[in-house]
């Protein structure tokens, strides 16, 4: 395959991801600002999606989920991101399927159709916010369903699963500068709940664990096998395509390999208490750190003759 | 519901050919069943058709990019819901025609490029070749797989007023528009269901299959890579460059994926450097090679004339083409058809006058209310002057900008395009169209598939059917 359009499947896949992540931390975000709108506040999400020199602030939930799904200026808005999606999905089109493309161009037709952006003034915004979350279940589906398991295929799960696990280390590490400026315990737990809903996991926290105590949220968000939004999920699944890739022919085995191995063993058997020992800020920046050094390396060996 | 009102105000062009009318009360037989069909339906059906077509092209992306303050704008190609229809007749010598003149340029290609017979016999001046700036010197004594030149090639049609067909162009360098000629075939059959098997229409579908099989054809290894070179997404065929190389299955690459090295063209791919073997190319000769061409191109790949001189990859259509389809050497078909082939020209020239030749000039100056003046090198429908709708100011201007170089100029008679009807507010009205073709040429000859784009002028009275200028396309039937 094309170095390019590896890179470009790559990062149609971290788009799409990125734009399904930040839809949902909009959606939950809305729900709890509506209970508790001075823990639940509009500023840190605007602050982690967008650029440094960033100047709109806004604690209006309308205004801020316009900003982050249209503002043409910030490239994460939603629009911005669906856009690059499409561009990437456009440039690659031999190489997914007919229904896939048609599925991304439709998505972004219907973000920019005309009088889209005045119906979020109009609308129930969690319909308005759920319209935009069907199009990224199509997408799973579709590339589930429609495309061979091949090249193409894996390249695009090393984006989903390098995207998704820095969102939820994001997230996380989003969510521990709020619960460390309060000692109220409920307030804490607020906190946590809003954590697992925003990564999807609360249902099944609760299945598992009934009461909510600090450690085994944390056990759930970073080595729980089956949830597939736990940072070991995600390594796991990121180590078993790069796999695929090194069986197909399509990639040396070298250091990416060593990384996601280790990784994906000090995740799992680092125990709570020492995670509780290190803090957990600390073993999230050494993660994503871990993180950037393996997404570095696939840039290295795949693209660093693109141009 | 009978829909009479659709008729109501179709008025024929004088002194124009019509495609649907015989004469204002006579439809030709192959538009019946087409007339009756949409006789019978409403207004609001009709339009709700048109509302479907558009939004096929959009959902598929069969669009091109219009940027503008940094936004992107996505606009389809327009398209006319009313199908242009030929008969097998009329079919057959259209492609006898076709065939005849690419197997005269092809053969014109290689003369010019080897012996050159044809200027030592007198019949094309030397002059005339070596100062066209589509002549490529590099491309002297370089021999080609089974000597073909142009592989695929769009000859631009017109129907005169007296129910000929006339070539206008041959485009024989990258022709576009073949993905629309497959796409509104594709958008007939959802909009018109049941109508296209009634009719017998020939299918077009094949195109991709055959055009893989003849880049095939071109190399001599067993299982040779075949790609298709774009210029980028922002080139606004680009959705014609996916669409082909996704229907054969062949990837679609960029100049910067391509790279030279000992002698040969790879692609850089994730397992390494991968050989390329044949290379259908949607770049013009000027920017294929910075080292020998437009050394600015960052679309093209360095050293890659040189693997091609070598005979290590195969570039279609062959670098050099367009000596053959530049306006003044379009003069000497006919003449090169007789001279190669000894036959008389199955389709026709429309007249045309070189401005460089003082006799033709006076005619031309004397007549220019019935001219139209081209630049030999231009196309897309710029540089034009159109004779009857130029005021005296703007003819002495254009005239003044001729005569400082006349032997870059030409004119021809302004042209009664015919005239099929399209859906303009829910009534059907004549307007002015013509036809391209596409042709493939390979080892066992040269393959035209039944129909092709017909491109129509949407303005009223316009003679200009460019998709730059306000123009849009019909699908295309050939009756079997």
């Amino acid at each position: 395959m094309l170095s390019r359009v590896a890179n470009n499947l790559i990062w149609l896949d971290r788009y799409m991801e990125r734009g399904n992540g930040i839809l949902s931390l909009l959606k939950v975000n809305f729900y709890a600002n509506q209970d508790s709108p001075e823990l639940f506040s509009w500023s840190p999400i605007i602050k982690n999606y967008t650029s440094t020199d960033n100047t709109f602030y806004t604690e209006d939930a309308v205004a801020c989920i316009d900003f982050i799904i249209f503002d043409n200026e910030n490239s994460n808005s939603i629009v911005n991101i669906v856009k690059k999606a499409r561009e990437n999905a456009r440039s690659v089109q031999e190489h997914i399927s007919k229904e896939l493309w048609l599925c991304i161009n439709s998505y972004y037709l219907f973000l920019t159709k005309k009088g889209l952006r005045e119906k979020l003034n109009e609308e129930d915004l969690i319909v308005f916010l759920d319209n935009l979350l069907a199009f990224h279940l199509k997408f799973y589906g579709n590339m589930e369903i429609t495309l061979e398991r091949g090249p193409a295929y894996y390249f695009m799960n090393i984006g989903k699963y390098l995207e998704r696990v820095i969102q939820i280390s994001d997230f996380t590490a989003m969510k521990l500068i709020e619960i460390a400026k309060t000692s109220d315990n409920l307030e804490q737990s607020f906190y946590w709940k809003n954590l697992l809903l925003s990564i999807g996991g609360y249902q099944l926290y609760l299945k598992k664990y009934k009461s909510f105590k600090e450690d085994h949220i944390i056990a759930m968000i970073f080595q729980d096998t089956l949830f597939p939004r736990s940072v070991y999920y995600c390594i796991n699944k990121l180590n078993r395509h790069v796999n695929l890739l090194i069986d197909t022919g399509e990639l040396e085995k070298n250091n990416i390999e060593f990384l996601l191995g280790k990784l994906e063993s000090t995740i799992k058997y680092t125990t709570i208490e020492s995670i509780n020992d290190q803090g957990l800020d600390n073993f999230i920046q050494s993660i994503k750190e871990d993180i950037k050094n393996i997404s570095y390396s696939i840039n290295t060996v795949y693209f660093s003759n693109i141009n | 519901m009978a829909n009479d009102d659709l008729f109501s105000s179709y008025d024929l062009l004088p002194n124009t050919w019509d495609e649907m009318y015989n004469n204002p009360s006579d439809i030709r037989s192959q538009y019946k069943i087409i007339n009756e069909y949409l006789k019978s339906t409403s207004p609001e059906m009709l339009f709700k058709k048109e509302e479907l077509s558009k939004q096929l092209f959009m959902n598929q992306g069969v669009t091109f990019t219009v940027y503008n303050d940094n936004e992107g704008i996505e606009k389809i190609f327009p398209f006319d819901i009313v199908p242009r229809i030929i008969t097998s007749s009329e079919w057959e010598k259209i492609d006898r025609g076709i065939k005849q003149r690419l197997k005269a340029l092809n053969l014109f290609i290689k003369d010019i490029y080897h012996e050159q017979y044809i200027i030592e016999d007198g019949i094309i001046p030397a002059e005339l070749i070596y100062s066209c700036p589509n002549f490529l010197r590099e491309m002297k004594g370089v021999k080609v797989p089974h000597d073909i030149y142009v592989h695929i090639a769009g000859v631009d049609l017109i129907r005169n007023n007296d129910g000929e067909f006339y070539v206008l162009e041959d485009n024989l360098r990258t022709p576009s528009g073949v993905s629309y000629m497959l796409e509104n075939r594709e958008i007939s059959k959802r909009i018109f269901p049941g109508i296209i098997p009634k009719n017998q229409i020939r299918p077009v579908s094949n195109y991709p299959n055959l055009l893989y099989k003849k880049l095939k054809e071109l190399s001599d290894q067993n299982d040779p890579n075949i790609v298709l070179l774009t210029p980028g997404i922002y080139n606004s065929a680009y959705y014609e460059h996916t669409t082909l190389a996704r229907l054969m299955g062949i990837e679609l690459v960029e100049g910067s994926d391509l790279v030279v090295k000992d002698h040969f063209v790879f692609m850089k791919t994730t397992n390494g450097l991968k050989r390329v073997d044949v290379i259908y190319r949607r770049v013009d000769d000027d920017f294929l090679d910075p080292l020998e061409f437009n050394e600015a191109s960052t679309l093209g790949v360095a050293g890659i004339m040189a693997v091609y001189r070598k005979g290590n990859v195969n570039i279609v259509n062959a670098p050099g083409t367009g000596i053959a389809d530049d306006k003044a050497i379009y003069i000497y078909v006919p003449d090169m058809i007789k001279y190669y082939l000894e036959e008389d020209p199955i389709l026709k020239n429309i007249e045309t006058y070189q401005l460089g030749k003082p006799e033709e000039y006076e005619y031309v100056a004397k007549h220019i209310k019935n001219m139209v003046i081209k630049k030999t090198d231009g196309s897309g429908g710029y540089g034009m002057l159109m004779g009857h709708e130029a005021t005296e100011e703007e003819i002495k201007d254009y005239l003044n900008n001729v005569k400082k170089n006349a032997d870059n100029f030409i004119a021809q008679p302004i042209l009664r395009l015919s005239t099929a009807p399209c859906c303009i507010d829910g009534k059907l009205s004549p307007r002015c169209i013509d036809l391209r073709p596409f042709a493939l040429s390979g080892k066992d000859g040269i393959d035209v598939t039944p129909g092709g784009l017909t491109r129509v002028a949407l303005k009223k009275g316009s003679l200009v059917v460019n998709s730059s200028q306000g123009g849009g396309s019909k699908d295309t039937w050939v009756i079997q």
